[in-house]
């Protein structure tokens, strides 16, 4: 498959639920590579992705995945893995019997040698023989990977895979969707944390109430995002002394005192503001006891965007 | 398939559900004993014995309690669990499915209830009685078949499935079908009990005056369980999964 194919190609979908609408006319196509689909909860990512992977029909358009619709196409799972973002599963399993079940059904030639490939793909061999019921959320969310990916699927959809992992199993799974991805498969990853996709996703499809805010290259939408400007409470020691010395840094709007002593400052760049504001306190002697990012939350973020 | 049936098996042979099971089942061959040890002497003891053991115990309640105890459990606690985009995200039909998890149903609760119907119906014959204790094996198995296939789709439907299979179980088959001799033709407990005295009419007269005859409980029987595999099928092939 050539870069310039389409894996997944959704054209004018929406759906809706009685009169709720929860996907509005989107259209996007995914190539080979990480693509993440992020938004707020309740954007309509999952439903989007079910549409795609099959599991919800569309109220109106049409999806392909690998040139084939794919809504009753059974067939079509033997070339793509789901994973959902329901993290229940047969806790009655061993990890690697989960595994094993996955790939007998989808019915792999040398099952031992499938299901062995997996398990070491998420680094689980030391626990493939425990119940899935004594996994960490981390852990089980990985050997549902590997049995997501047992069959070597062309094409990955993955719904919040990284929900319930430390930051140790996230740079594992950083590093495998990226050998994955330079195998030259399609992988859509769907989040709600901006940072999660930011340092995976070559592609990001934006999705606010159930319309496609933006999509393309990763870079320009955030440096749309960094020109925002951002609200942060302070809570010091000295507050009027911090007050004063904010004022005088470029990076700060305005300032304003709180009624309970805090500042709310306005900055058009909170990471330059956050390194300043430590080298101010320590310069000063204040003593910083609270940084708060005020409308840190993607929803604002992404309102943010939409508006624009 | 034999994956997802042992799939099955390993969801439904819980032990708290089988525990409710055996008991259930064992309630009838209880009072079967007691029965035959305090009123054996009775005149009309057979009489009373197949009207309230065997149909209005065995036939009317335990059966189609026991089988919707684990039917409606097939896919209910899939939806429940959200565990069945597990099953129907891999390049199997659902035809595929939905043959094991109906297997399943049949195969556990199957020969607990024939085994229990059959005890029953020795006790009252006194041993002995091949013909009686084969049609009762028959009767019984056809029930469970059939059962099995309303509760299957049943817990596909609804997460409420438990409750309505209740209601339809004492309100249809329990009170109308007691009342209405036409509402038999469509009664799992209709076709049951047909099939039970056709196929031994001398043993289990005291139920001719409420039956149906024997080709039309076997007809229903295969047209009722066909419908509902075939709406099962179509359900899981339609419906949307979360």
């Amino acid at each position: 498959m050539t870069t310039s194919t389409a894996s997944i190609d959704v054209r004018e979908v929406s759906k809706w639920y009685g009169s709720v609408v929860a996907v509005n006319d989107v259209t996007f196509q995914v190539r080979p590579g990480i693509t993440g689909l992020l938004g707020p909860n309740g954007a309509g990512k999952t439903t989007i992705l079910h549409m795609i992977a099959g599991l919800a029909s569309v109220s109106k358009g049409q999806i392909e995945v690998l040139g084939e619709p794919v809504r009753g196409n059974v067939a079509l799972y033997s070339r793509i893995g789901v994973m959902s973002e329901h993290e229940a599963t047969y806790s009655f399993f061993t990890g690697r019997q989960l595994v094993e079940f996955s790939a007998k059904l989808q019915g792999v030639g040398d099952v031992k040698a499938h299901v062995d490939w997996a398990i070491d793909m998420v680094n689980l061999e030391d626990a493939q023989h425990r119940p899935l019921g004594t996994y960490s959320r981390g852990m089980r969310q990985r050997m549902r990977l590997a049995a997501t990916m047992v069959h070597d699927p062309e094409v990955l959809i993955l719904d919040e895979p990284l929900n319930g992992t430390d930051p140790r199993q996230r740079l594992e799974f950083q590093d495998l969707m990226r050998k994955m991805a330079a195998d030259g498969k399609t992988i859509l990853i769907s989040s709600h944390i901006l940072e999660e996709v930011e340092t995976l996703a070559d592609t990001i499809l934006l999705v606010v109430s159930g319309k496609l805010a933006a999509a393309g290259d990763f870079r320009a939408i955030r440096e749309k995002l960094d020109e925002r400007p951002f609200q942060v409470r302070i809570v010091a020691s000295d507050p009027r002394a911090l007050a004063a010395g904010l004022m005088r840094l470029p990076e700060v709007g305005s300032v304003t005192v709180d009624p309970d002593g805090s500042l709310i400052v306005l900055s058009g760049n909170v990471a330059i503001l956050q390194r300043s504001v430590a080298m101010l306190a320590k310069n000063e002697s204040i003593r910083l006891y609270r940084v708060v990012p005020l409308d840190e939350s993607l929803e604002s973020v992404f309102s943010y965007v939409v508006a624009r | 398939m034999g994956a997802v049936f042992g799939l099955s098996l390993r969801q439904m042979i819980g032990k708290r559900r089988m525990i409710i099971i055996v008991l259930l089942a064992a309630l009838p061959v209880a009072l079967a004993v007691l029965l035959d040890m305090f009123a054996r002497g009775d005149g009309d003891f057979n009489e009373n014995f197949i009207s309230t053991i065997v149909d209005a115990l065995i036939v009317a309640v335990v059966l189609p309690l026991v089988v919707m105890t684990l039917a409606t459990a097939a896919f209910g606690n899939e939806l429940e669990d959200r565990t069945l985009n597990v099953l129907v995200l891999k390049p199997v039909s659902r035809l595929s499915i939905v043959v094991p998890k109906l297997l399943g149903s049949i195969i556990v609760t199957g020969p607990v209830l024939v085994a229990a119907g059959v005890a029953v119906t020795a006790i009252a014959l006194g041993g002995g009685g091949a013909r009686a204790l084969l049609a009762t094996a028959a009767a019984l198995s056809t029930g469970v078949i059939v059962y099995a296939a309303v509760f299957t789709w049943a817990g596909l439907i609804s997460s409420r499935s438990l409750g309505f299979a209740l209601v339809y179980v004492f309100l249809w088959e329990g009170l109308v079908t007691s009342f209405l001799s036409g509402a038999r033709y469509l009664s799992v407990r209709g076709y049951t009990l047909g099939i039970l005295h056709g196929l031994d009419e001398e043993t289990f007269t005291p139920l001719a005056g409420r039956v149906i005859e024997l080709p039309a409980a076997i007809v229903g029987a295969a047209l009722v369980t066909i419908v509902f595999f075939v709406l099962t099928v179509r359900r899981l092939q339609r419906m949307d999964i979360q």
